[in-house]
């Protein structure tokens, strides 16, 4: 059996006989995968593989359109792939601006107790550089003017927005990580979204394996 | 005597002093003591906080300061600053030259670091290299002189070099027309120092070329060598 594993900062994805979604801090250290990609993989793997590298295979799988544009937003970062003419044109990947983004989202969903999917989007958005940074301005929000639900929700927008941007504008996007089942992130963005779920990276190692497997029997 | 020198002095210049002990504090010199937090604001690119930090650690006897378009303001300023806060004896350049010298190093089969050692020591001890020319190169880059030198390790040997350090290479550093060429059809990393202005031509020339703009400031971080690894390998230049 084969072992697929996508170790996010805060999620890992690990496919073997089935699909488990686990708490990265959560997952046994014996925990060996086959092949892999994300945080500490080299440690974890046999195989380890550039998260891009994942992604853009996992697009490629996935996606049947020659042009598309694939952001994976997770919970400390935002990355993304551009494809023209069936042909890899660009990547991008922000630790720094998009940091925590992801992160802070589910923080506030836990702490104010309610699942962003019941908000509605607002107009507009909170101007949010980082998670952090984003977290301190709520607040500010909250103190004035007490709405709990607007102050996250525009939050959410400002990330979006971020996302947006970080990407070039873009007409369509497909979407891929944890924030696919956030509906209030989806409806933030001005563009259409398409969202390809948690597993497009574990869909690109299994590209990934499958073409070594190939090269091996040659 | 020691004697520094900052960016790319014309050559006249520092042939004055070849006999001298000559120190570009433009690069990495090992152990030296930070104290550009203490002086210099945080948005300074990470070379120029270097030049400042060797320039105070090491105490040249004079320093030979290109403030040329072949450098920057923020040299300018600092040279400036140099002089007048910290009492420093410089001499200030500005290279116009014009007559091309050769890219027989940027356009080599080396592998990417040896380039940049090479073009570096050639500002100080001219060599004449009888180099292998790359006739299909790879992959490019476009940059400056990288603060974290590790990002060499990135690319396939022959890569092209193109950018400040063409026109370094080339000993015209205000070439602003050299600096901008660029080979097409072949993967180009845009690469620039964090709040360097070079910034706005490494991402425009990406947009141009189809390339990889990246920034980093000083030491290289795991998105900005993920990005170039991919870019390399998903266009075809490494396996």
């Amino acid at each position: 059996m084969t072992v697929f594993a996508d170790f996010g900062s805060t999620w890992s994805k690990i496919l073997d006989k089935s699909v488990k979604i686990t708490r990265t801090k959560e997952i046994s250290r014996d925990i060996i995968a086959d092949i892999a990609c994300g945080h500490n993989a080299k440690k974890r793997s046999r195989i380890c593989v550039n998260e891009l590298i994942a992604l853009s295979e996992g697009g490629l799988r996935l996606i049947s359109e020659k042009d598309f544009i694939l952001v994976d937003v997770g919970s400390r970062d935002i990355k993304y792939v551009v494809y023209k003419d069936d042909r890899f044109l660009q990547t991008g990947w922000n630790q720094e601006c998009g940091a925590s983004q992801g992160f802070a989202i589910e923080l506030l969903e836990m702490y104010y107790g309610f699942d962003c999917n019941d908000l509605k989007p607002p107009e507009d958005g909170s101007p949010v550089t980082c998670g952090l940074i984003g977290i301190s301005k709520i607040f500010d929000e909250i103190i004035k003017t007490g709405d709990e639900r607007k102050a996250v929700a525009r939050f959410v927008k400002g990330i979006a927005m971020n996302v947006y941007y970080f990407t070039g504008k873009p007409r369509k996007i497909y979407l891929s990580g944890g924030l696919c089942g956030n509906r209030l992130f989806i409806e933030s963005l001005p563009c259409e979204t398409i969202p390809l779920g948690r597993l497009v990276l574990i869909e690109g190692l299994k590209s990934i394996y499958e073409k070594t497997e190939k090269k091996g029997e040659g | 005597m020691k004697i520094g020198f900052v960016g790319n002095p014309p050559y006249e210049v520092l042939e004055n002093y070849r006999c001298e002990e000559l120190i570009d504090l433009d690069n990495d010199l090992g152990q030296i003591e930070e104290k550009s937090d203490l002086y210099l604001p945080k948005i300074s690119c990470s070379i120029i906080k270097r030049v400042f930090n060797n320039a105070l650690a090491l105490r040249p006897q004079k320093i030979i300061f290109d403030v040329g378009e072949g450098k920057c303001d923020s040299g300018r300023f600092l040279s400036w600053i140099l002089r007048k806060h910290f009492g420093m004896e410089i001499v200030e350049t500005r290279n116009q030259n014009r007559k091309a010298r050769s890219t027989v190093i940027c356009d080599s089969t080396l592998p990417l670091g040896k380039k940049f050692d090479l073009i570096l020591n050639n500002i100080s001890n001219l060599i004449n290299e009888q180099l292998e020319r790359e006739i299909h190169p790879k992959a490019g880059f476009w940059s400056v002189p990288c603060w974290d030198t590790r990002i060499f390790d990135l690319f396939p040997d022959g890569t092209r070099i193109f950018g400040w350090t063409r026109c370094l290479e080339n000993g015209t550093p205000d070439d602003l027309e050299l600096e901008c060429y660029v080979e097409e059809g072949i993967p180009v990393v845009f690469y620039a120092q964090t709040f360097c202005s070079k910034n706005l031509l490494a991402k425009n020339l990406a947009r141009v070329y189809r390339g990889l703009y990246v920034d980093c400031d000083g030491r290289l971080t795991s998105s900005v060598k993920a990005q170039i690894e991919a870019f390399l390998y998903l266009r075809g230049a490494t396996k």
